[in-house]
């Protein structure tokens, strides 16, 4: 059988289609995938790229949501280089992202190695350490607050019963964020540990039976096969829970309010509190577009390096 | 390339996907505007929104109690209750305003009504009024509602704080407490009980105060007014809080804390429940508002009483309550103001501040006592106390910029009480803040 152009109803006479019609059939190929992803881009479009650009612009207003805004230029971000509360929020938040991202990351490969072989109830195991990532944040945050209370938590009163005195784990400062990070600690790492999961099990077996055969011990063949080969995914782990880490807000607000004193008042709920407490949305926006462009920076620049160590 | 068989049919399988595809995304897009605008606007011309919070189950009794009463009573009329959690009210009526779909009420606290008057977020009341509503409110509340002397919202009703104490550790350690208000402990006084609760070790902590989260900072005020200082000079131009009433109110506060009287976990940027210690023994008074009665004869199990709020040169309560308004993007400001005018009115104030466990606004109620069910004894200290609501620290609460003035207030007295900032310099960054902000 030969191949034959297909019929065209709109031209009897077997010529070029002309027309809509013509133009249709001659790009849908092209056009089709776009039409596909055409939701999505207007939902990001319109949910996600629209309020980056309209942040990027009431930020050069001063604007209390009532009222209207007023255009001031620069002004609001001249006066963040001046506020101490915000370089104090910003190295909280440094803190805290520093002190969960490479633990979360690290307890959640350390399980994952740990329940990627054959245990029993392996399969129970997996989903206890997953479910704390399902929980509502909030739900969580409170009764977080519950069991480090200073007063009638369970941690504390565990400690009393072993001799061990109170630990005033929420209203001093030096503890307060260590609280903050241990439940955060909680929260991540099954998230982790199932990205790893995911990525261990695509290792093949033989690399590690050779490994065996040339007599690597456990510890080097996690060294010379599982961290390299995981590299990708520690990779995007970094990424997520930084984004994470430095986008958090639910969890601190319950946990601690921002206190004692600033010593856990972090970037998103200073922004917080500056748009819906004291009504300067215009300031709040500005330091969400530093926020934004601090996440982009940091998102570049690893994928530089990934990039270059890639070919290495 | 094979295109499949029946190309000679209309479409092709390939275009009839991507044009339902296309029509799909269509429809999804028109369904997510077509939502948005059915908000603001009523189906008829009797229907209002009325946005609230209710933290009690008696203030949802009350408020549910008041629709009804006033549908009854204008059978075309309906009203649609709409209940939010506490913390977010304001951040809610805020984006709903900027969106141009405010509800038709709003209840907000005292303290909130300066900055949604002053921006035109409210409707001037008062070509509604009868014209004698100045005269039947209790005078710090009336003056809470104005704005450059109109009236912006009615006074719905008010609590206030006393001393809740443990009768069981009182009795045990032979504490007697004042029987009258003018026989209120004195600040000396009380820091003796404190001092000797503290000395027995009967509580862990000897008492806390309920200034916590953030947002409650104001209520510190009360302590400055009772010593006989100001936030804000008289005509509410600049600061006074940095002169000695001022400064030595925030040396005794800090001292609770230097000296273990309070729990460390109790200062204002915490979100420690105190009532919550006050329920399990942990203190045995607290400085508390008359809300958490409910709560107390729900979850306590030791017996507790109340006596008067502490006083210094002068006597000073808690402005605590709230006022009920109409947003400007109301589409029936006559019948919402109606509405506002009935649940002011002293039938039914009476009967929500009743189910609610609330303090009246009405000079008259106040005089005549209400009929409360719960604790009425404990009720009665409350509502006399109520009358020592300073007018000058309502008008000082009450200016559009309050909410700003409010958090100054948190971040600086928190790092007086846990920081250990000398009150001299906590009291001179509010001041100069102050001043900042009000320009």
């Amino acid at each position: 059988m030969t191949l034959r152009q297909p019929e065209n109803p709109a031209t009897k006479d077997g010529g070029a289609p002309s027309g809509v019609r013509g133009w249709w059939n001659r790009n849908q190929r092209l056009l089709i995938p776009y039409i596909f992803i055409a939701p999505n881009v207007v939902v990001f479009a319109v949910f996600m790229f629209l309020p980056i650009l309209l942040a990027f612009y009431i930020s050069l207003n001063e604007w209390t949501l009532i009222g209207f805004p007023t255009f001031v230029g620069l002004s609001n971000y001249l006066d963040m280089l001046e506020d101490s509360e915000f370089w104090r929020a910003f190295y909280n938040t440094g803190v805290y992202t520093v002190g969960t991202v490479p633990t979360s990351i690290a307890l959640g490969l350390a399980v994952a190695v740990g329940l990627n072989r054959k245990l029993p109830g392996r399969t129970l195991l997996r989903s206890i350490f997953f479910v704390p990532v399902i929980i509502s944040l909030v739900a969580v945050a409170l009764i977080a607050a519950w069991i480090f209370n200073d007063n009638y938590g369970i941690i504390n009163a565990a400690l009393s019963a072993v001799g061990i005195g109170d630990v005033p784990w929420l209203s001093s400062a030096r503890w307060a964020m260590t609280s903050l990070i241990i439940a955060t600690l909680w929260i991540r790492l099954g998230f982790n540990m199932v990205i790893y999961l995911a990525a261990l099990q695509s290792i093949p077996t033989e690399l590690y039976d050779a490994a065996r055969v040339d007599g690597a011990s456990g510890w080097r063949r996690f060294r010379h096969i599982t961290w390299p080969l995981l590299g990708p995914t520690t990779f995007l782990l970094v990424i997520i829970n930084i984004i994470y880490s430095l986008h958090v807000f639910d969890l601190i607000y319950v946990m601690t309010g921002g206190g004692p004193g600033f010593s856990t008042t972090v970037l998103v709920q200073y922004i917080y509190q500056m748009a819906f407490t004291e009504g300067q949305m215009g300031y709040a926006s500005a330091i969400g577009v530093v926020l934004y462009l601090l996440l982009l920076i940091i998102t570049v620049f690893q994928w530089r390096v990934t990039r270059q160590s890639e070919n290495v | 390339m094979s295109e499949g068989r029946g190309t000679s049919r209309l479409w092709t399988r390939r275009e009839f996907l991507a044009t339902s595809a296309g029509v799909g995304a269509g429809l999804v897009l028109l369904g997510g505007c077509g939502g948005g605008a059915g908000g603001g606007a009523g189906s008829g011309s009797g229907q209002l929104t009325f946005q609230t919070w209710a933290s009690t189950s008696g203030e949802q009794k009350g408020f549910r109690g008041l629709v009804q009463r006033f549908e009854k009573e204008n059978p075309d009329a309906s009203i649609k209750l709409e209940i939010v959690p506490g913390e977010q009210q304001y951040t809610k009526l805020d984006t709903r305003l900027a969106a141009g779909e405010g509800p038709d009420l709003a209840r907000m606290q005292y303290q909130a009504i300066g900055r949604y008057s002053s921006q035109g977020a409210l409707v001037d009341l008062s070509e509604y009024l009868d014209g004698d509503e100045a005269s039947a409110f209790t005078p710090a509340f009336w003056q809470a509602v104005q704005y450059e002397d109109t009236p912006y919202a009615l006074p719905h009703h008010t609590d206030t704080f006393a001393v809740f104490y443990n009768t069981g550790m009182f009795d045990k350690l032979g504490i007697e407490v004042p029987k009258s208000l003018d026989q209120s402990w004195t600040w000396d006084e009380f820091i003796q009980v404190a001092e000797q609760i503290k000395g027995e070790g009967v509580a862990k902590y000897p008492f806390a105060m309920n200034w916590q989260t953030a947002g409650a900072a104001y209520r510190w005020m009360s302590f400055l007014h009772q010593h006989g200082g100001q936030l804000l000079n008289n005509d509410l131009s600049g600061p006074m809080i940095d002169d000695s009433a001022g400064i030595e109110t925030i040396a005794w506060n800090q001292s609770w804390f230097q000296n273990d009287l309070v729990p460390p976990s109790t200062s204002i940027k915490s979100t420690e429940l105190i009532e919550s210690l006050f329920a399990n023994e942990t203190i045995a008074m607290m400085l508390q508002g008359d809300w958490l009665i409910p709560y107390l004869v729900d979850s306590m199990k030791a017996d507790w009483g109340v006596t008067y709020m502490i006083q210094d040169v002068e006597m000073a309560s808690d402005m605590g309550g709230n006022a009920v308004g109409v947003t400007r993007d109301s589409e029936n400001p006559e019948l919402a103001a109606e509405f506002v005018k009935f649940i002011a009115s002293e039938e039914q104030m009476a009967q929500f501040c009743v189910d609610a466990q609330f303090i009246p606004v009405r000079k008259s109620l106040v005089k005549q006592g209400l009929d409360y069910s719960m604790r009425p004894k404990e009720m009665t200290v409350f509502v006399e106390q109520s009358e020592t609501v300073p007018e000058t620290m309502a008008a000082e609460q009450t200016i559009p910029k309050f909410n700003e003035i409010n958090q100054v207030l948190a971040d600086e007295l928190e790092l007086a009480f846990k920081e250990g900032q000398s009150p001299e310099k906590t009291a001179k960054n509010i001041a100069s803040e102050t001043k900042e902000i009000l320009g």
